[in-house]
C-alpha cells in the first residue's frame, strides 16, 4: 500500500520540472541579490523578491490542484476575465502608470500587480480551448479567422495600453499553439506575409493619422517643444502620436542603430552590451560587476538582470542559465507530449512559447539582437507579478502532468 | 493510445527545433561577445569606470649665477570652468559679474583653445577670498565651475630679464602635436619663450597620476592607484641679477639720453654683457620690456593685442637676439682685421680723407661722416676717428680682389649665422654677397649685379649687411679672446632634486676664425684708442679701467640713426664684452657708450655713474 502511494505521489509530481524551477529561482535570487546590493533600498527590494516567490507558491498549488480540463468549457467567462485584467489599469481608481504605459493595478496607495501578467496565462487557456476544437487540423480560412479573431480581443486591448511587448508575447503564444494545433505550413507563410504587411501599414497609417489629426510631429505645440530642445517642455506637451509613441519609435530606431542616441535609449543597450561582453569567459565574480555596481546598467534587477549575470559570471554563467532553460523547456515539452488530451498539450505548448519568446526577447535585447521592450526574464527578473505568473504556469504544467493517465 | 499524439509528434519536433534554435542563437551571440570580443568590452567597461586625474608637479625654479631666485612658484586660488560653461549663458553672466570679466572674454578663456581638453580650464587666478567663499556656498548655481589651488610663476625681481627668462602659458594645439611635447596634457602650463621655453624639458616636472573608480554619475568611489608628482628641476642661469639690473637701467637711461639729444623717436634697444673666455651671458636686456605676470592664468585678448602692436614696439621681441640692424662702424673692426689678414692694409698705412671719397670715380663719390675731411689718416687713426674713407678704400680693395674675402672673414667670426645660444627665435643676420644679391632680386634683373659700392658699404657696416646685437658682442669677445669666439649661452647648470648639480657649466668654441695674433693685437690696440682719444672718449672719460671698443651710428632709411657701442674691458686682460644698441637713438658715442660704461662698471666692480658725452661721428 505504502509503496503504491509513494509511487503515485512521485508520479504526480514531475521531479525534473520542479528541480529545474528550483535551480532557476535560486539562480535568479542570487542575481537579484547581487544586482540590488548597491542600491539604497536594496535589502527591502530583495525581501520583496523573496516575498513574491513565496506568494507565488499559492497560485502554483491552486493551478496544480485545478483540473485543467474543466477550464475548456469556460471560454466565455475567461474572455471576460482576460479583458478585465487588461483594461483594469485604465479604470480610474484602479490603475497606475509606469514608464509611459498604464500597466499597474492599484487600490488606494497599494500597488497590487501588473494584470497583463496573469492575462498571458488566461489567454493561453482561451487559445488552447479554441484551437483544441479543430482536432489537429486547421486548414479552413474560416477556422483560422475565428482563432485569430479570438486572439484579437486581448491583443487589441493590450495594444491600446499601449504595451507592445506583451502584445508580442500574445502573438508568440498563439503562433506556437497554431504550430502544434495543426495549422498547415501554407497558412504560416500567409500569416508571415500578412504580418509584414501589417507592420508596414501600421507605420504608414501612423504617419497618415498623425498628419490627419495633427498629432505628434504634426502637432504645432509638440514641434515647438521639440525645437526648444528642452526635455521638460517636451514632457509637458507629451507625445500625441496616434498609434506608435515617440519612445516606442526611439527604441526601434536605436535597435537598428545603437549609436543613434548614446545618452538616451541607446545608452541602455550600449551599457548592457559592455557589461555582458566584459564578463568574458568566467565573469568578474559575484557582486564584483563594475557596470552594475557603479550604476552604468539601468534597470539592472528587472529587465537587465541578464546583463548582471553576464558580467559577473561570464560566458560560463550564461551557458549554465541557457542549459537550465533548455532543461525547463524540454521538460515542458515532455509534459506536452505526455498530455492525455490536445487541450492539455496546447496549454503546455502555450507556456513553452511564452517562455521561449520571453527568453529570446529579454536576453536578445541585452545583447542587441532584439529591440528593447520591457519584457522580463522568466524566473530571473525581479518583479513579483511576473514571478507569480510564472509560478502559476508551473502549476498548470504540473496539472497537465499529474492528470496524464486519469 | 489516442491518435492525436502520433499526429503531433513531428510538430513537437518542430517546436523543439525552434527552442533549440533560439537558445543556440543566443549562445552563439554570447560566445562572440564574451569570448571573442571580451577584451574589447572589458576595455570599454574600464573606460567607463576609471578616471585618470593628473596632479600637477611644481615647475622648477630659475636662479641667477649667484643663486638668487629669478622665477619661482606661488600658490593661488584659481577658478576653473569646464567646456560646458561656455554654452551656459546664465552661468556665464553670473561668473562675469563675480570675476569682473566681460562675457566674451570669459567665453574665450573657456573655449578658445583645444577641443581635446576635457579637463576644466583656469579662467581666473588670484581670486579674492570672498569670491571663493561665494562660489563654494553657491556651488549648485555654478555647474561646471570649481575653485582649486594652483601653482603659478612668481617673479621676485618683477620684470627683470623678462625677455631672457620668458613667460609661461597653457600649451598650444601646435605644441601638443610636436614630438617634444609627447605625453603632455592639454591643460599643462609650459614655457612659451626665453629660458622657460628653452629649458622646458628640465623645468617641467613629472605629473602625478591618480586613477579613480567612478560611478555612472562620475562621483569617485575609490582610488585604484596613485603616483606622486615629481617637481621640475631648478635651472641656474649665467646671468647676474645685479648686472642685469644695471644693464636694464643703463639701456633705459640711454633711451632717455637720446631724447635729450633730440632723438625723440628712440624707444627700443638692446644690451648684452658676456664673459669673453666662456661665452656666458651675464646680462641681456631688450627694450621695451613687458610684464610676464600678465600671462599668468591666461592672457586676455586685449593684452595680447597690445603686446603685438606697432604702437607698443613689440615688447615681446627679444631684440638682443632677434633684431637685425646695420652694424655701422662697429663692423669696422671686422673690415680692419680682414684687411690686415688679407694684406689689403697695414697698421701704419696712410689714407687721405677729404670728406668726399671718389675712389670708384667722380660720379660715385661717397662722403665720410666728417664732411670736412680727416686729412691724413693711418689705419689706427681710422679706428679712433671712425674715418669712413679709410674703410672705403679697404672695402674697394676687397671688391677689386673679387674673392668676397671680406664676407667670408665676417662669416668666420659668426656673422650671417646663428650663434647657437639656447634661446629660441635667434636671427641669423645677413652678410650679403653676389649670389645673395642675385637671388634676392630675382624679379629685378637690373639690380642683380654686385657693384663696387656693395662691398664698400659692407666695409663701413652699412648696405645690405644685417647683424644681431648678440653677433656683435660675440665677435668683439672673440677679438678679446685671441680669436676664439665662444658660444654665447645662458645655462650655467641644472640642479637635481637634492640641490646638487646634475649638469655642469659648458664652454664651447662657436667660431674659430683664421686670424693672426699680430693682426688681432693691431686692431685691439687701435680699438683701445677709441675710448681715450677717439669717438668714445666722452663716454669713458675718467673710467678707472681701460676699455677697448668701437662706437657706431647706423643709418636706416626712413628712420633716425641707430646708436651702437661694442667693446670689452679691461683692455690689457679682457674679461667682459658688452654691446649696446638704441634704435633711432642717434650717435653711438653719445648714447650707447655711456650705457656700456655703466654695464662695465657694474661688471668690474666700479661705481656705476651716468655720464653725458658728445659724439657726431658715425
Amino acid at each position: 500500500m505504502m509503496a503504491v502511494q509513494e509511487r503515485s505521489a512521485f508520479r504526480a509530481v514531475n521531479p525534473a520540472l520542479v528541480g529545474v524551477v528550483v535551480l532557476l529561482v535560486v539562480f535568479g535570487s542570487v542575481m537579484v541579490r547581487s544586482a540590488v546590493s548597491g542600491m539604497t533600498a536594496g535589502d527591502a527590494l530583495f525581501q520583496r523578491h523573496l516575498l513574491g516567490l513565496t506568494i507565488g507558491l499559492i497560485p502554483l498549488v491552486v493551478a496544480w490542484s485545478i483540473d485543467y480540463r474543466k477550464l475548456q468549457g469556460w471560454v466565455g467567462p475567461l474572455l471576460l476575465l482576460d479583458a478585465f485584467l487588461i483594461i483594469s489599469p485604465k479604470i480610474p481608481g484602479l490603475g497606475a502608470s509606469a514608464k509611459g504605459a498604464q500597466s499597474w493595478l492599484q487600490i488606494g496607495d497599494i500597488r497590487l500587480f501588473q494584470p497583463s501578467e496573469p492575462a498571458k496565462l488566461v489567454t493561453i487557456v482561451i487559445m488552447a480551448a479554441i484551437i483544441a476544437q479543430y482536432q489537429c487540423s486547421i486548414d479552413r480560412p474560416k477556422d483560422l479567422f475565428k482563432i485569430l479573431g479570438m486572439l484579437g480581443i486581448p491583443l487589441g486591448l493590450i495594444l491600446l495600453q499601449p504595451d507592445l511587448g506583451t502584445g508580442l508575447v500574445f502573438v508568440a503564444i498563439t503562433l506556437g499553439m497554431l504550430l502544434v494545433g495543426g495549422l498547415t505550413p501554407r497558412w504560416f507563410l500567409i500569416l508571415g506575409a500578412a504580418g509584414l504587411l501589417l507592420v508596414g501599414a501600421l507605420l504608414g497609417s501612423n504617419t497618415g493619422l498623425n498628419r490627419a489629426l495633427q498629432r505628434g510631429d504634426y502637432d504645432p505645440a509638440y514641434v515647438a517643444a521639440k525645437a526648444s530642445g528642452s526635455q521638460a517642455a517636451l514632457d509637458a506637451v507629451d507625445d500625441t502620436s496616434v498609434l506608435i509613441k515617440r519612445y516606442q519609435m526611439n527604441r526601434l530606431l536605436v535597435f537598428v542603430d545603437p549609436t543613434r542616441d548614446p545618452s538616451g535609449a541607446g545608452y541602455n543597450l550600449e551599457q548592457s552590451k559592455i557589461a555582458i561582453g566584459s564578463g568574458e569567459l568566467s565573469g568578474k565574480g559575484l557582486k564584483s560587476g563594475t557596470q552594475g555596481n557603479l550604476n552604468f546598467l539601468p534597470e539592472r534587477h528587472t529587465d537587465f538582470i541578464f546583463s548582471v549575470l553576464g558580467e559577473e559570471f561570464g560566458f560560463l554563467g550564461a551557458l549554465a542559465l541557457l542549459a537550465l532553460y533548455l532543461a525547463l523547456l524540454v521538460t515542458a515539452l515532455e509534459i506536452a507530449t505526455s498530455s492525455r488530451d490536445l487541450f492539455g498539450a496546447l496549454i503546455a505548448v502555450g507556456i513553452i512559447s511564452m517562455w521561449t519568446f520571453q527568453i529570446l526577447e529579454n536576453i536578445g535585447m541585452t545583447i542587441g539582437l532584439m529591440p528593447i521592450t520591457g519584457i522580463p526574464l522568466p524566473f530571473m527578473s525581479f518583479g513579483s507579478s511576473f514571478m507569480v505568473t510564472n509560478m502559476a504556469a508551473v502549476g498548470m504544467l504540473l496539472s497537465v502532468w499529474t492528470r496524464r493517465y486519469s | 493510445m489516442p491518435t492525436f499524439r502520433e499526429r503531433l509528434k513531428p510538430r513537437f519536433a518542430i517546436l523543439g527545433v525552434v527552442v533549440l534554435a533560439v537558445l543556440g542563437l543566443l549562445l552563439f551571440r554570447l560566445w562572440t561577445m564574451q569570448v571573442l570580443s571580451g577584451e574589447e568590452f572589458s576595455a570599454r567597461a574600464d573606460d567607463n569606470r576609471i578616471r585618470e586625474v593628473t596632479t600637477i608637479a611644481p615647475r622648477g625654479r630659475i636662479l641667477d649665477r649667484k643663486g638668487r631666485e629669478l622665477v619661482t612658484n606661488r600658490p593661488t586660488m584659481a577658478v576653473l570652468a569646464s567646456r560646458s560653461v561656455a554654452e551656459d549663458q546664465r552661468v556665464l553672466s553670473k561668473l562675469s559679474a563675480l570675476l569682473d570679466m566681460p562675457v566674451p572674454e570669459l567665453k574665450d578663456r573657456i573655449s578658445s583653445v583645444k577641443e581635446a581638453a576635457l579637463a576644466s580650464r583656469v579662467i581666473a587666478i588670484d581670486v579674492p577670498m570672498e569670491t571663493v567663499a561665494y562660489l563654494s556656498e553657491h556651488e549648485t548655481e555654478f555647474p561646471g565651475v570649481e575653485v582649486a589651488t594652483r601653482s603659478v610663476r612668481r617673479y621676485p625681481y618683477g620684470q627683470l630679464a623678462a625677455h631672457l627668462l620668458g613667460y609661461t602659458g597653457e600649451i598650444s594645439e601646435d605644441q601638443l602635436a610636436q614630438q617634444d611635447f609627447q605625453g603632455y596634457d592639454p591643460t599643462d602650463v609650459v614655457g612659451k619663450s626665453g629660458a622657460e621655453s628653452s629649458f622646458e624639458s628640465v623645468l617641467q616636472g613629472d605629473r602625478g597620476l591618480r586613477r579613480l573608480e567612478v560611478d555612472a554619475s562620475g562621483s569617485p568611489q575609490k582610488i585604484i592607484s596613485e603616483t606622486e608628482p615629481e617637481s621640475g628641476r631648478d635651472v641656474v642661469l649665467t646671468i647676474d641679477a645685479r648686472v642685469q639690473k644695471v644693464t636694464e637701467q643703463a639701456l633705459a637711461q640711454a633711451i632717455k639720453d637720446a631724447h635729450g639729444d633730440k632723438y625723440y623717436k628712440a624707444k627700443a634697444g638692446a644690451a648684452i654683457a658676456i664673459d669673453v673666455r666662456t661665452g656666458e651671458v651675464l646680462a641681456m636686456a631688450s627694450a621695451p620690456t613687458y610684464d610676464p605676470t600678465v600671462f599668468l592664468g591666461g592672457v586676455s585678448e586685449k593684452e595680447w593685442r597690445s603686446l603685438n602692436s606697432t604702437d607698443s614696439e613689440f615688447p615681446l621681441t627679444n631684440r638682443a637676439i632677434q633684431a637685425q640692424y646695420p652694424a655701422a662702424s662697429t663692423f669696422k673692426a671686422m673690415t680692419g682685421l680682414a684687411g690686415l689678414q688679407y694684406g689689403m692694409t697695414r697698421q701704419w698705412a696712410t689714407y687721405t680723407c677729404q670728406g668726399r671719397w671718389t675712389g670708384m670715380g667722380e660720379q660715385w663719390g661717397k662722403y665720410c661722416w666728417n664732411h670736412a675731411g680727416h686729412g691724413t689718416e693711418t689705419l689706427m687713426d681710422g679706428f679712433s676717428d671712425s674715418c669712413d674713407t679709410v674703410f672705403y678704400e679697404i672695402g674697394y680693395d676687397f671688391y677689386k680682389d673679387k674673392g668676397e674675402k671680406l664676407q667670408k672673414f665676417a662669416r668666420s667670426f659668426g656673422y650671417g649665422q646663428l650663434t647657437g645660444i639656447e634661446l629660441g627665435g635667434e636671427a641669423a643676420g645677413r652678410v650679403p654677397d653676389a649670389a645673395w644679391k642675385k637671388s634676392y632680386n630675382e624679379n629685378y634683373p637690373e639690380y642683380q649685379r654686385w657693384l663696387p659700392g656693395d662691398t664698400v658699404n659692407i666695409a663701413i657696416g652699412q648696405g645690405d649687411l644685417l647683424v644681431t646685437p648678440l653677433q656683435v658682442v660675440a665677435s668683439y669677445a672673440g677679438i678679446a679672446n685671441k680669436g676664439k669666439v665662444m658660444k654665447p649661452h645662458v645655462l650655467r647648470k641644472v640642479l637635481g632634486s637634492d640641490g646638487k648639480t646634475v649638469l655642469g657649466p659648458t664652454k664651447e668654441v662657436a667660431f674659430a676664425p683664421k686670424v693672426s695674433k699680430k693682426n688681432l693685437d693691431i686692431v685691439d690696440g687701435a680699438l683701445a684708442r677709441v675710448t681715450t682719444i677717439g669717438t668714445g672718449q666722452g663716454a669713458f672719460r675718467g673710467f678707472a679701467i681701460p676699455v677697448t671698443g668701437k662706437t657706431g651710428t647706423a643709418e636706416v632709411s626712413g628712420k633716425d640713426d641707430y646708436a651702437w657701442f661694442a667693446g670689452y674691458a679691461p683692455s690689457n686682460k679682457p674679461k667682459y664684452a658688452v654691446v649696446v644698441v638704441v634704435e633711432q637713438g642717434g650717435h653711438g658715442g653719445a648714447v650707447a657708450g655711456p650705457a656700456a660704461r655703466q654695464m662695465l662698471a657694474s661688471l668690474l666692480g666700479q661705481p656705476v655713474e651716468h655720464v653725458t658725452a658728445q659724439d657726431s661721428s658715425r
